[in-house]
């Protein structure tokens, strides 16, 4: 095997592996794009949390009622914060 | 990967974001204490929802739409209510999200679902002149 060969092979598993990262980063993207224009609330931190737990089997909506809750909750803590201040 | 526990943990804490701890810790309310107080409800409002959803209902037509459907209907909801660059741009993004593995998504029939359930849960930001 010539040395060109073997230094061949490493290099399109990184480019494959890139080209996977590239894809998931702009579906995303794309995705964070939709959840602006929805108006829904959520940021790329939350969003990219959300979308693992719906690919551990996390019910959709159940999650949502998840995240509303929370919300309920620090908007609390924040008025608390704003009325002590 | 992470668990659903480490990754529930990790949106309690994201939603407390901007929440000034130092006059907390005066008050006597540990940061601790509210991470605590946050999963409890989160878990609390999963879990709610998933018992809700174990009891017999009669099918609604919108239970079996498909989520990218849902999204066309609140496109084509933005585009009578006078937001049609908006319905455009909607359509244009859900065009370019590949379905299947291919797509880098395992999830994504789900993720849209969730944004369907979250669609109008915020405030439209304010428009700048």
């Amino acid at each position: 095997m010539s040395t060109t060969a073997f230094n061949l092979a490493p290099l399109t598993t990184m480019n494959y592996m890139n080209k996977n990262l590239h894809r998931h980063c702009e579906q995303h993207c794309l995705l964070l794009e939709i959840s602006r224009l929805l108006n829904t609330g959520l940021d790329m931190e939350s969003l990219s949390i959300c979308v693992r737990l719906c690919e551990q089997g996390i019910n959709p909506e159940a999650l949502s009622s998840v995240i509303k809750e929370l919300r309920k909750a620090s908007d609390n803590l924040k008025a608390t914060e704003n009325s002590t201040n | 990967g992470s668990s659903i526990t480490e990754l529930l943990g990790a949106l309690c804490d994201n939603s407390l974001t901007g929440v000034s701890w130092k006059r907390r810790a005066l008050g006597g309310i540990s940061r601790e204490g509210v991470r605590r107080a946050l999963r409890s409800r989160a878990y609390g409002a999963l879990l709610a929802k998933l018992f809700q959803d174990t009891s017999p209902k009669p099918p609604s037509p919108l239970n079996t739409t498909p989520s990218r459907n849902k999204m066309l209907m609140i496109s084509f909801n933005l585009r009578v209510s006078g937001c049609p660059e908006e319905a455009e741009r909607l359509e244009e993004l859900l065009d370019k999200l590949k379905d299947g593995p291919a797509s880098g998504l395992a999830e994504l029939d789900s993720v849209l679902e969730l944004l369907v359930h979250l669609a109008g849960s915020v405030p439209p930001p304010l428009s700048s002149f």
